[in-house]
């Protein structure tokens, strides 16, 4: 039996990745969306065409929080275009959006759906607001597989990735919820990049849908803000094939405070050594509170997402 | 021709190793010492007790700062004994300390030595003070070859090693002083161990210095041991003194470093600009959209080569 999900996110060229990933391989019951690459009302517009030309218009889209939870809003052009998914031409949507707030209707679904997974693959704000708006909420979540933060460097700046730096006070909320997690970092996500023989075979497949993709995977790829890395999907992955990536478990602080380091997923990974498999120190920090992915499969993520993509109309 | 050196240190086992590789492998003018791994009364009667042994009493000694320029001082004798160098059994010391403060000495000796290298080891207060009294000093200094911060975790904390942990303010003084700086972090110094069977070389020189290191090293192992479950003590300061005298023993990038002053988590840290060097910092070569670098951060290190270097030069000690 698939795992039921929600998929919280920004699209963003890699969340339309997760979106078709995370459709197939889990029971997705929503799609929530948030401030991030671009301004709510554009990933909130771009979940909507990524669900019409699909054929994932059963899937109800939520729209989230607009700001995060106290500094202002950034958005990333320079990878994802001014539209958030700049590169393929799609048609203007149709398909409604589901009448409540992201933030009730996850408080709904998690009320409803035993056992739900979240996949947060934006900025946290949302989960963070659902969090704090219901004391409960945490109890009610069976685990979260986020994309975000880095076990090494950044991209935003040397010590944080865009979607922990975007709203760092709800990646706090997050990490200290007690909500079990997965976190899959730039480290590992860095290095599964929609290299040019992988983006010419989508072209050649016959669907629309794959089309699409090859759109999108074009323009995400040849931007000078971006390396066309697969960052979100594998936070899909992490859940439905334990060969693509591995973890260890670690403590994860976000750092909320720092002048150089503000948004900074700070691993205690002290136990792993200088090149994180060398040396095994004894761990001597705080019991960990997310599972770190510190290693990928590349070839075996491609394996699965070709597979899953051939399946689309 | 030798570099010329200044240590400045708080000894502490492995500063000792730094003292008795630059002692003969850089033309040494001075030891200054700081708070660190004990109170500066320990790591000033601890540099005075080695230079004894190691017969290397013509270098003069100056005693500096004995706490960091903001926080309260913190040691480290989890790692280093009540005594900074625990271990070994040390006549005590009778050598004079220089009459100088050890920050007027280094200012002092910046101004009469030509392409003066520091080599600090310990927290930077004394190197910082030094920055803050003369802005002329920074350009009298040649080059700092420094032991502290990682590229990757720390050891006090996830984020900050101990030298950088102590006085982070110093430490950001330091790196934005336009210095060209070495950083020796704990990437690299936690791969090179005093493991037994080096231990085991060491005490078989025989010699009175020989048998102190052994002394030292096994001590220092124990604890490295029980703290951290590595193999052996890490031989992290003599790897600043290393990174002058032989270019095989370590690798570096050019990297931007930035301290971490004010992170509720993150206070001490390096933080290194290595976008560039990718997620395992060899794979990727993302283009670098950061600051201009202002060190050059090791990013590898061949223990063999660094045992061998080491081993030779305690082989000439008395």
């Amino acid at each position: 039996m698939s795992l039921a999900t929600i998929i919280d996110c920004d699209p963003g060229h890699d969340d339309v990745m997760a979106i078709l990933l995370g459709a197939r391989t889990t029971d997705l019951r929503a799609i929530t969306t948030v401030h991030g690459n671009a301004s709510l009302e554009q990933t909130t517009r771009n979940a909507r065409q990524t669900v019409e030309f699909a054929g994932l218009t059963h899937i109800p889209i939520a729209a989230g929080m607009a700001a995060p939870l106290v500094q202002a809003p950034s958005y990333a052009p320079e990878a994802h275009g001014v539209t958030g998914l700049d590169g393929p031409t799609l048609a203007p949507p149709t398909v409604p959006l589901v009448p409540q707030h992201a933030v009730d209707y996850l408080l709904a679904q998690s009320r409803q759906i035993a056992d739900l997974t979240l996949v947060p693959v934006g900025p946290l704000t949302n989960i963070a607001a659902a969090l704090k708006q219901d004391p409960g909420f945490a109890g009610r979540v069976r685990q979260m597989s986020i994309m975000g933060g880095s076990l090494t460097f950044g991209n935003r700046t040397p010590a944080a990735e865009f979607n922990i730096w975007a709203d760092p006070d709800a990646a706090q909320v997050v990490f200290r919820s007690g909500v079990p997690i997965k976190l899959v970092g730039l480290n590992v996500t860095l290095q599964v990049v929609a290299t040019p023989a992988i983006r010419a075979h989508i072209r050649s497949l016959p669907s629309t849908t794959a089309r699409h993709v090859a759109d999108i995977l074009e323009f995400y790829s040849t931007q000078p803000g971006n390396s066309g890395a697969m960052h979100d999907p594998l936070a899909v992955a992490a859940l439905i094939d334990p060969t693509i990536l591995t973890f260890e478990p670690m403590h994860v602080t976000v750092e909320t405070h720092g002048s150089v380091t503000r948004g900074m997923t700070l691993c205690d990974g002290r136990h792993l050594g200088p090149d994180f498999r060398a040396l095994r120190h004894r761990v001597r920090g705080e019991t960990p509170n997310a599972e770190v992915a510190v290693a990928v499969d590349a070839a075996r993520f491609w394996e699965l997402f070709l597979d899953v993509l051939a399946t689309y109309p | 021709m030798k570099l010329t050196t200044i240590i400045d240190c708080d000894p502490g086992h492995d500063d000792v190793m730094a003292i008795l590789l630059g002692g003969r492998t850089t033309d040494l003018r001075g030891i200054t010492t700081v708070h660190g791994n004990a109170s500066l009364a320990q790591t000033t009667r601890n540099a005075r007790q080695v230079v004894e042994f190691a017969g290397l009493t013509h270098v003069p000694i100056a005693e500096g700062m004995p706490q960091p320029l903001v926080r309260v001082a913190q040691h480290a004798p989890y790692v280093h004994g009540e005594s900074g160098l625990d271990g070994p059994t040390l006549a005590p010391p009778t050598v004079a300390l220089h009459p100088s403060h050890a920050v007027d000495f280094l200012l002092e000796q910046s101004a009469s030595l030509s392409e003066l290298v520091l080599l600090p080891i310990g927290p930077l207060t004394n190197i910082a003070i030094a920055l803050k009294r003369d802005p002329g000093f920074a350009s009298r200094v040649k080059q700092i070859s420094l032991m502290g911060g990682s590229l990757t975790f720390g050891n006090v904390t996830p984020a900050a090693e101990f030298n950088l942990w102590c006085d982070p303010e110093a430490a950001h003084v330091v790196f934005t002083s336009g210095i060209p700086i070495t950083m020796i972090g704990l990437n690299v110094t936690h791969q090179v161990l005093a493991t037994e069977p080096y231990r085991r070389r060491v005490r078989s020189i025989g010699s009175t210095t020989a048998t102190h290191v052994a002394d030292m090293l096994d001590f220092y192992s124990a604890r490295e041991t029980a703290y951290t479950g590595l193999a052996g003590g890490s031989m992290h300061d003599p790897l600043a003194v290393a990174a002058l005298i032989d270019p095989t023993i370590l690798t570096f990038e050019p990297l931007h470093v930035a301290v971490e002053i004010h992170g509720r988590d993150t206070a001490g840290m390096t933080l290194c600009d290595g976008r560039h060097l990718g997620p395992d910092f060899r794979a990727l070569k993302p283009r670098t959209r950061g600051e201009a670098p202002n060190a050059n951060v090791a990013v590898a290190v061949d223990a063999a080569r660094f045992w061998e270097l080491f081993l030779d030069v305690l082989a000439t000690y008395p």
